[in-house]
């Protein structure tokens, strides 16, 4: 886990970190990375990977609407916006 | 009439014979947080819930638990009452909804007095994440409640409510249970609802209950335990009421202990008390049988790969757009979305985000990811043969009793390790519950018990019977001044 990695994934998570705090956290995620890594000599052959307890498959339903537009409810908690939208800073020149 | 410490079923009897009103209930409650030192809440509904009690009082609500004031952790969406999930970034989010857990409890009558303060976004074992500052143990104000329910834990300790909900990825309800000398349960994956649950790692998640004893922790299952077809995952077999079993008796039963679980390296007291308590069972007739489970020492390496996995991709909502957070003064789109992020989330926060990005990046995938998956499946095998052998499993809650604010906070993976209990229950789906069980320095210290799929009520027997013949679950904290 060295600088370069560090920034390259704080960039695919969005995340920006403060100059005084980078060496802490990159020391802290080699050590988490370190301490997972014994996972990679256990013998896994034939096991299948299991990516919920329960094992099941999503229920289907009916397609057909089921609440009324909130419209106004969910703009509400929004930063900032306008009657219509979500307003974000300008994206296309 | 002093009403701290009273147990849910204690404050529906006086309730229904008219020894109190809901409305002389709550106000003490409210009274009682004003000079609360263990920051608990991190919001009040003092006004609506008065309302609540005043409607109560003129016969207008009935319900299994008409009248009672509850506490619901933060990291559940109320309608109309700020939900912060102990963040920054939802300092100011009042949810048009609420979860369905809050919606079942509200139904059945009880009165939510507030939000509980835990640690952000449920990334914690000891409340320290919080943004709006640690939680007290009430044993010892110096000391963590555990986490990440810590303000829940506090609440019912201290005696301010009589239940509490709290949530359980790793262990979130019984370490802070265990740490507050309290009884806490988290039921099968699937049998409570995740809907209007702000989620953390969702094939993890999964809501429960604190309360003073295993009965009250039954009542409350029977309305937080529901099938809702909002959560895909929501097991559809039928709800059971979880009162009928606990008086069953255990003689024959079968209690497992973990083979590789080595508690003769805890401190003396945490393994008297676990001698004690086996020998309390084995007075009520149960059997004591070695299970090995000779994956489970995978369980923490794995959940700190699978949780951070779900984790960055459950956080990635969060970008200041829709609600939440927005930084000011940025140029563009990204730098929205990146200074919003940045400065909405805490340290924990961002050390387990980045953490699944990288498990789950390019080239790790493999090594990390699916290999933590596949561990995964082998911890499931072990707890399935296990309990065709047993009918539950026993161990401590917690590796020892509530430590110092402040003293684990530089090293991350031995902050990690405090769930090296309660952490395979999650990783195999299985219910489990801690109940107060003796103490260790003189603080609090749990007993786990796992049950066998969709068998909480099998563990509620086994805590009720225990229950019935010790008295652990009846000491309350010294609060000196602030009683």
């Amino acid at each position: 886990m060295d600088n370069k990695t560090v920034e390259t994934i704080s960039y695919l998570a969005r995340l920006e970190l403060e100059k005084d705090k980078k060496e802490k956290i990159t020391k802290d995620l080699e050590s988490i990375i370190n301490f997972v890594a014994e996972l990679q000599d256990l013998n896994t052959e034939d096991i299948a990977p299991l990516a919920n307890p329960l094992e099941k498959v999503a229920p289907k339903r009916e397609d057909s609407v089921t609440s009324k537009s909130r419209k106004a409810a969910f703009l509400s908690n929004s930063p900032e916006s306008d009657q219509d939208y979500f307003i974000v800073p300008k994206v296309v020149e | 009439m002093s009403i701290r410490f009273k147990t849910l079923s204690e404050l529906k009897e006086l309730l229904e014979k008219k020894e109190i009103s809901s409305y002389e209930l709550v106000s003490e409650t409210f009274k009682n947080i004003s000079t609360s030192k263990t920051n608990s809440f991190i919001t009040l509904d003092e006004k609506v819930a008065l309302n609540k009690a005043r409607d109560f009082d003129e016969g207008k609500v009935d319900g299994d638990l008409a009248g009672i004031p509850i506490a619901q952790k933060d990291l559940f969406c109320t309608k109309d009452l700020r939900t912060t999930c102990g963040s920054k970034i939802l300092e100011n989010f009042i949810p048009p909804y609420d979860a369905t857990v809050v919606g079942n409890l509200s139904a059945a009558g009880s009165i939510c007095v507030g939000k509980t303060n835990m640690d952000e976004f449920a990334m914690g074992s000891s409340n320290e994440t919080s943004y709006y500052g640690s939680v007290r143990n009430p044993w010892d104000l110096e000391r963590v409640p555990g986490g990440s329910s810590g303000g829940s834990a506090a609440a019912v300790s201290e005696g301010l409510v009589c239940a509490a909900t709290g949530t359980d990825t790793g262990g979130s309800i019984r370490q802070p249970a265990a740490l507050c000398g309290i009884t806490g349960i988290k039921p099968t994956y699937g049998r409570a609802s995740r809907w209007g649950m702000i989620a953390f790692a969702s094939s993890l998640d999964q809501a429960g209950a604190f309360a003073r004893n295993a009965e009250d922790c039954a009542l409350l299952l029977n309305h937080i335990c529901s099938h809702d077809s909002k959560d895909s995952t929501s097991i559809s077999d039928e709800r059971e009421n979880y009162l009928d079993n606990i008086n069953n008796d255990l003689k024959g039963k079968k209690i497992g202990i973990i083979k590789e679980f080595d508690i003769s390296s805890l401190n003396r007291e945490v393994q008297d008390s676990f001698e004690q308590s086996k020998r309390i069972f084995e007075a009520l007739g149960a059997n004591f049988v070695e299970v090995s489970m000779p994956n489970i020492k995978l369980s923490v390496p794995t959940y700190y790969v699978v949780a951070p996995a779900e984790c960055s991709s459950n956080l990635s909502r969060f970008d200041g757009v829709k609600y939440g957070y927005r930084a000011k003064d940025v140029d563009n789109l990204e730098e929205l979305y990146i200074k919003s992020r940045s400065e909405g989330f805490g340290d924990e926060v961002k050390r387990r985000i980045l953490i699944g990005t990288y498990v789950l990046s390019a080239g790790f995938y493999d090594a990390y990811y699916k290999k933590a998956q596949q561990s995964r499946r082998m911890i499931k095998n072990d707890f399935v043969n296990a309990f065709s052998e047993v009918d539950v499993i026993m161990s401590p809650s917690s590796p020892s009793s509530a430590f110092k604010i402040g003293s684990k906070t530089e090293d991350p993976i031995e902050m990690y390790l405090e769930d090296l209990f309660t952490i395979s229950s999650n990783l195999a789906g299985v219910p489990a519950m801690s109940i107060p069980h003796g103490f260790s320095d003189g603080l609090p210290i749990g007993l786990q018990l796992i049950g066998n799929y969709l068998e909480e009520s099998n563990i509620l027997n086994f805590a009720h019977q225990y229950q019935k013949n010790s008295d652990w679950h009846f000491k309350t904290p010294d609060l000196g001044e602030s009683s």
